[in-house]
């Protein structure tokens, strides 16, 4: 096998997605093996998964982190012996902050939020779900970032629940 | 998933050595089967990811799974039996495959669509398939059509009791007079006698009027102290089955196996074969894909009628396992992803010794009441031949919301007398301190004459249980 017949045949492997491949033949010798894009970490005490996004276009996400992390200094820090409210997923699915790719997002850190409000969209099987607030207060923190796999129960929001 | 492809052929390059596999496969199980799809997949370096309810957040499974995803609360309905949020998770995950283990989805037609639309292989028969054979009446129509003998049924409803009486001739006494529209008990009558016949079809008539509103009733051939005897096969995608011998599993409480065995005394190598031939023909046929059991009831004379066909793998497959030295589960995902039989099996399927299995429930040994709860000591026997798969452990817990399973301890002798000599040892020596188990139950069935003899059959447990309340009221009064 020559270089150029070598090289058909590792394009051939790598457009029909094959992980592994190993070949012996006469003194040719040759393994090829392709390591995931991106491993999925599993965090060992949560059992947390966090696998790679669904492939969906967002061509915003990028931006949300940032604004997150630009709205956190005005608010007032939460002390850790407050007791918020945590908004948690009641499906398994992917987080998306707003009604569609490019629109604002339906609450961020800062908002003052009503019981049966929108905060969030979870998709699961193509369906999008909009997850409502339990309480009434203010967004303290979203937990979850845009296009991120979530699993049932979940924290999502954090809540300073209105006195 | 990768389709099968030619190499051009200037490569020179021989096809068949291609060899594809699955990258990532979602377990839809939790509990010792869970573990066992887990174990398969890491000796064939697939990625596993398991799937849970609340309740089994500190599960094997959950622990030794490469990714876990919690899908639900502890009900099953809301969890492993949610297919959206299956799906939800095999699809986040970005899964190639889904095994659907015994029990829940496994058997739901439904479900192997929904893979199948959403581009996940299900790794199972095709919907249809699993429709076929899970409607009995088409079951047994289709395996009939094809040479496998299946106990004699009227064709609808018996009208009086002429017809049961020409009835029962044709096929011959006993037959039994069932309710159309309900079970239970109820409306049942086994007719040995033909001047017995038109007083019990009046009273299986009324019986079933007043117990389900319709007296309709139809007829089946009644088999006397039968044996339940379950074929194993294996079917890959390119029509070729093969059957991988019985299994023994008469020894039932209300329908539940509690012991089965391989291989069974009342099967000859003859019929072993023919059994197997007819099953392999009719499988491809009906173009049956991936592993798979076929039920039969032997008849005191030892023919076998076919009662249904279970389309997954079953609780007890270790028992098989055991005497061929086949991996059935890697089996079933090597199958899904399009490997040939024969690249699967490496070989005739070779019988070599005895393999028996208890199934150890978390359940008082005697009046079988759940029994969930922490577990404080787990110790498994070991040994030569013994094998244990379980998901339970030291400190875990066995939560309430499920079946009462908690370990198979299958072992495997060179014949029967050693299979159950090292049966008994390995039961003695297994631990399990902080909540009930059936082990006591187990250890008095394999010190019974009757269990030993091997010549058991349905009604063996009732039998056993007079026999023990007999011996315990003699020693009492």
């Amino acid at each position: 096998m020559n270089q150029k017949e070598l090289k058909e045949l590792i394009e051939f492997l790598k457009e029909k997605g094959i992980a592994e491949f190993e070949l012996e033949r006469g003194d040719v010798k040759m393994k090829v093996k392709w390591t995931a894009d991106s491993p999925a970490l599993a965090l060992p005490d949560s059992r947390y998964v966090a696998v790679p996004p669904a492939p969906l276009p967002v061509p915003g996400a990028a931006a949300p982190v940032s604004a997150a992390t630009k709205e956190e200094p005005a608010r007032e820090p939460e002390t850790p012996s407050e007791n918020l409210h945590s908004v948690r997923s009641p499906i398994v699915g992917t987080f998306y902050e707003s009604p569609s790719p490019g629109s604002p997002p339906f609450a961020k850190a800062g908002d003052h939020v009503e019981v049966g409000q929108v905060l969030c969209i979870v998709e699961a099987m193509k369906l999008m779900n909009e997850i409502e607030c339990d309480v009434a207060g203010e967004v303290v923190r979203k937990l979850a970032s845009n296009g991120q796999p979530i699993e049932y129960g979940q924290e999502l929001f954090l809540i300073r629940p209105a006195k | 998933m990768v389709g099968f492809e030619r190499f051009p052929e200037s490569w020179g390059l021989e096809a068949e050595s291609f060899f594809i596999m699955f990258n990532k496969i979602l377990v839809a199980n939790r509990g010792e089967i869970a573990l066992r799809v887990i174990c398969a997949c890491k000796e064939l370096g697939i990625r596993s990811v398991a799937i849970y309810s609340e309740a089994d957040r500190n599960s094997l499974a959950v622990r030794f799974a490469d990714e876990a995803i919690c899908i639900g609360p502890p009900q099953l309905a809301q969890s492993y039996l949610n297919i959206p949020a299956v799906i939800s998770a095999a699809e986040i995950a970005n899964v190639d495959a889904i095994h659907p283990g015994y029990g829940l989805l496994s058997e739901n037609a439904n479900f192997a669509e929904v893979c199948g639309a959403c581009g996940i292989k299900f790794i199972g028969p095709l919907p249809e398939v699993i429709r076929l054979m899970g409607e009995k009446e088409k079951a047994r129509a289709a395996m009939k059509q094809h040479g496998v003998p299946i106990l004699s049924g009227s064709d609808g409803v018996i009208a009086s009791a002429e017809e049961a009486r020409e009835w029962a001739r044709q096929v011959g006494l006993p037959v039994i007079i069932k309710a159309s529209a309900g079970g239970g008990g109820r409306g049942m009558r086994i007719v040995r006698d033909e001047n017995e016949l038109a007083g019990l079809y009046r009273q299986a008539q009324s019986e079933a009027s007043a117990a389900f509103g319709n007296g309709d009733l139809y007829m089946e051939k009644y088999v006397e102290r039968p044996r339940h005897i379950e074929f194993q096969v294996l079917a890959d995608e390119h029509g070729n089955v093969v059957s991988l011998g019985e299994r023994e599993c008469s020894i039932q409480r209300r329908h539940q196996k509690l012991i089965e065995e391989s291989p069974s005394a009342e099967v000859t190598p003859e019929m072993r074969k023919e059994i197997g031939d007819i099953l392999s023909r009719t499988l491809s046929t009906v173009g049956y894909h991936g592993a798979g059991t076929v039920e039969f009831l032997m008849d005191q004379e030892r023919r076998l009628y076919f009662i249904e066909m279970n389309t997954r793998i079953q609780v007890e497959h270790p028992v098989t396992e055991m005497v061929t030295d086949v991996d059935l589960v890697k089996s079933q995902i090597m199958i899904a992803a399009g490997t040939k039989l024969p690249d699967v099996l490496h070989g005739p399927i070779l019988h070599r010794g005895h393999a028996i299995e208890c199934r150890i429930n978390a359940e008082h040994p005697e009046k079988f009441t759940p029994s969930p709860g922490k577990i404080t000591a787990f110790h498994p026997p070991g040994g030569t031949g013994v094998r244990i798969d379980t998901a339970a452990y030291a400190e875990g817990t066995i939560p309430p919301y499920y079946d009462s399973l908690i370990a198979k301890l299958i072992v495997r002798g060179k014949d029967r007398g050693e299979a159950l000599s090292r049966m008994s040892r390995a039961l003695e020596m297994f631990m399990v301190e902080g909540i009930h188990t059936t082990i006591p139950l187990h250890r008095r069935i394999l010190a019974d004459p009757e269990f030993l003899a091997g010549k058991m059959d349905t009604g063996f447990i009732e039998r056993f249980f007079a026999r023990n309340a007999a011996a315990a009221e003699s020693l009492a009064g």
